[in-house]
C-alpha cells in the first residue's frame, strides 16, 4: 500500500541534532515535523524594540508563538521571534473592545478578560496559541453564527519589514485591514490587536456518544439549536462524539478530570490488536465505549470549558468547505479510512464557522464547515495527501493555513478571489522579503 | 517509655527533614531566582511542569526528578531541546538558548543550589 501500517507502537520518530554546525539550537513545530536552526532569537519586550530589531535583523524574520502549526510558516535560518514578553491586555473600553498585545496566549487571555467581566465570543479547539499566531492563520473554534478569532478584530497593530508601526481598521487603511487580519506573518507582525468581546457567562457542557449515522443526520439541526456544536466521527467504531455548548444560569459543576488522553489510548490499543480485522475492531471498540465512555456534563465560565488540552501530539490536515459540502466530504473521508487506512484511530473533528470577509479567510463567502483528520505522531501521515486531501479539493475546501496541504501558489489563487490583491500588497509592505521563508517565497512571493 | 518518646521525636524530626511533594499552591509559586530565567519559566516550562496531572516531572518533585536526574543534565537538556515523549521540542521556549535549558532543568530538579 505504500505506508508502513502501524500494528504496535512505533519508536519515536528520530530527532533532529539539537544543534547545527554553528551551534545554532534546533527549532521544532509542537508535531515534530517541521525544524529549523534559526541564527538569532530573540523576544522583544516592547513593540518599539520589536521594530528596531525588525529592521536590522537577519533575514527570513518568522515569529514563533506555540508552534502548534504544522505547515513550515516558522521554519527560519534566520530570525526566530517571540513575542512572549508582549502580552496582557491592556484595557477594555465602553464597548467591550479589548485591546490585546499579540504575544498573549489564549489561554491567558481567557482568565484575564474574565477578571473584566468579559470573554471571547469563541475560543478554538486548544488554548495554548499566542492570540498573534491565532489571527495569522485564520484559528477558529465551532459555532454556526460565530466567527473566527480574526473576525472579531476591529482593529490591529503591525510592524513592518521596514520596522514601522502601522495601525489598521475598517475606517483606517482599511485595505491593509482587510489583508492583515489573516496574514501568515507576511505583511508585517501583528503586535496588538482590538477584540470584539461578549459579556463572560456560564456555559453548560454536554459531551455523548451516538451512532455516527445518527449524529450526521442530525448535525444541521444541532448547528443550529446551539451556541456551540462540534462532533467527533470516530473511524472504525461507528460512532460519533457529539459536544453542545449552551449558555445557562445554573450553578458551575466543572470540568472533571481529562478522559480524552485515555479515550485516545483506547483506541489505539484496539487498533494494534485488531487492525486486520474491521469488523471485529469495530464490534470491540463499539462495546468498548458504549460501556465504559460515560457522557460528560459540565457547567463554568465559557473560557473554562471551550478549549481542551491535547497532550498527545498528532499531525493534522484539516480543510473547510462550503456548508452544504461539509457533511458528504466527511462521509467519503470516513469511508476511505475505514477502506485503506486501518492504522488510523484518531477521531476526525467536525465543526461549522460564521463567514467573514478577510482576504484571506477561509470563511469567506458564506458558512462553512471544517473536517480535520489526525494522525498519532509516530504514525505515517502521506495519506493525508493521497487519499484526503482530493476528497476535500472535490467539495470545494480551503486548507487551514496551519495544517498540512499540498497546495500551490495557482491553487490558492483559484480559491481566495483577493489572492492576487494580496499578493501586490504584500511586495509593496516588505519588497525585500524579509519576512518571507522558503514555503511563503513559494507561494505569495 | 522515655525511650519510646525519643524515638517517636526523632521518627518526627526526620520526617521532616525529608523532601515531599510540593502542593499546588507551593507549586504555583515556585519560579527560579534570577528575574529573566523566572521570565522564560514563566512562559514555557511551568505550563506543565507545574500543573499536577499534567504528565510532567513536577517542580522540586524529587520522586519524579531523582530518578532522571540520574541520567545527566546533558541528557535532559537534549531532551528538552529536541523533545521527548509528551515533551514538545524546545518546551514550548522559543527564547530559551542551551545555558538556559540547563539552568531551568537544575532548577525544576532542585539541583540548582550544588
Amino acid at each position: 500500500m505504500g505506508y508502513e501500517r502501524a500494528v504496535s507502537e512505533k519508536p519515536e520518530p528520530v530527532a533532529p541534532p539539537s544543534s547545527n554546525a554553528r551551534g545554532d539550537l534546533v527549532w521544532r513545530n509542537w508535531s515534530g515535523i517541521q525544524h529549523s536552526y534559526p541564527e538569532l532569537r530573540v523576544a522583544p519586550k516592547s513593540e518599539d524594540e520589536l521594530a528596531n530589531i525588525l529592521r536590522a535583523a537577519q533575514a527570513p524574520i518568522r515569529a514563533v508563538g506555540a508552534g502548534h502549526s504544522f505547515m513550515p510558516l516558522v521554519p527560519t535560518d534566520g530570525t526566530l521571534m517571540t513575542l512572549d514578553n508582549i502580552a496582557g491586555v491592556t484595557g477594555v473600553d465602553a464597548n467591550g473592545i479589548a485591546t490585546v498585545w499579540a504575544g498573549t496566549r489564549l489561554g491567558d487571555l481567557g482568565p484575564a478578560l474574565a477578571s473584566k467581566g468579559r470573554a471571547m465570543a469563541n475560543l478554538p479547539d486548544i488554548n495554548k496559541q499566542s492570540l498573534g499566531g491565532a489571527l495569522g492563520t485564520a484559528t477558529h473554534g465551532t459555532g454556526k453564527h460565530l466567527r473566527a478569532i480574526h473576525g472579531e478584530v476591529v482593529g490591529l497593530r503591525l510592524a513592518t519589514a521596514k520596522g514601522e508601526i502601522v495601525e489598521c481598521s475598517a475606517d483606517n487603511n482599511p485595505d491593509l485591514f482587510n489583508a492583515a487580519r489573516v496574514s501568515l506573518g507576511s505583511l508585517g507582525i501583528i503586535t496588538q490587536a482590538k477584540l470584539r468581546t461578549t459579556t463572560n457567562k456560564r456555559l453548560h457542557r454536554r459531551v455523548w456518544l451516538e451512532d455516527f449515522d445518527e449524529t450526521v443526520s442530525k448535525a444541521e439541526e444541532r448547528w443550529k439549536q446551539h451556541r456551540n456544536y462540534e462532533f467527533y466521527a470516530i473511524p472504525f467504531t461507528g460512532l460519533a462524539a457529539n459536544i453542545t455548548h449552551d449558555e445557562t444560569d445554573e450553578p458551575a459543576r466543572p470540568r472533571g478530570p481529562d478522559t480524552d488522553t485515555g479515550f485516545l489510548e483506547m483506541l489505539k490499543s484496539v487498533r494494534n490488536l485488531m487492525s486486520s480485522s474491521t469488523g471485529m475492531r469495530k464490534a470491540t471498540a463499539k462495546f468498548l465505549l458504549k460501556t465504559f465512555g460515560t457522557p460528560e456534563e459540565a457547567v463554568d465560565e465559557g473560557w473554562k470549558l471551550l478549549s481542551t488540552d491535547r497532550p498527545v501530539r498528532f499531525n493534522e490536515m484539516e480543510f473547510h468547505m462550503p456548508a452544504d459540502a461539509q457533511l458528504s466530504a466527511l462521509k467519503e473521508v470516513v469511508a476511505a479510512i475505514e477502506q485503506h487506512r486501518p492504522d488510523v484511530f484518531f477521531p476526525i473533528e467536525t465543526r461549522r464557522i460564521a463567514t467573514d470577509d478577510a482576504w484571506l479567510s477561509p470563511f469567506q463567502g458564506g458558512e462553512h464547515g471544517s473536517v480535520a483528520v489526525h494522525a498519532y505522531y509516530k504514525d505515517d501521515y502521506d495519506f493525508f495527501f493521497t487519499l484526503i486531501e482530493p476528497i476535500f479539493r472535490r467539495h470545494g475546501g480551503r486548507p487551514h493555513w496551519g495544517k498540512l496541504n499540498n497546495l500551490k501558489r495557482q491553487d490558492f489563487a483559484s480559491l481566495y478571489p483577493r489572492w492576487n490583491d494580496f499578493v501586490a500588497l504584500r511586495r509593496e509592505m516588505d519588497p525585500e522579503g524579509r519576512l518571507m521563508n522558503s514555503y511563503l517565497k513559494g507561494i505569495m512571493a | 517509655m522515655r525511650r519510646v518518646f525519643v524515638v517517636l521525636c526523632a521518627g518526627l524530626l526526620l520526617a521532616g527533614c525529608g523532601k515531599t511533594k510540593p502542593t499546588p499552591e507551593e507549586l504555583a509559586k515556585l519560579k527560579p531566582a534570577d528575574p529573566a530565567l523566572a521570565s522564560l519559566y514563566e512562559h514555557s516550562c511551568k505550563a506543565c511542569h507545574a500543573v499536577d496531572g499534567s504528565g510532567a516531572p513536577l517542580v522540586h518533585d524529587h520522586d519524579a526528578w531523582d530518578a532522571r536526574w540520574q541520567k545527566g543534565l546533558p541528557t535532559l537538556t537534549e531532551h528538552a531541546i529536541t523533545g521527548f515523549q509528551a515533551m514538545p521540542a524546545g518546551g514550548q521556549c522559543s527564547a530559551c538558548t542551551r545555558e538556559d535549558y540547563e539552568k531551568l532543568i537544575r532548577f525544576m530538579a532542585d539541583e540548582d543550589k550544588h
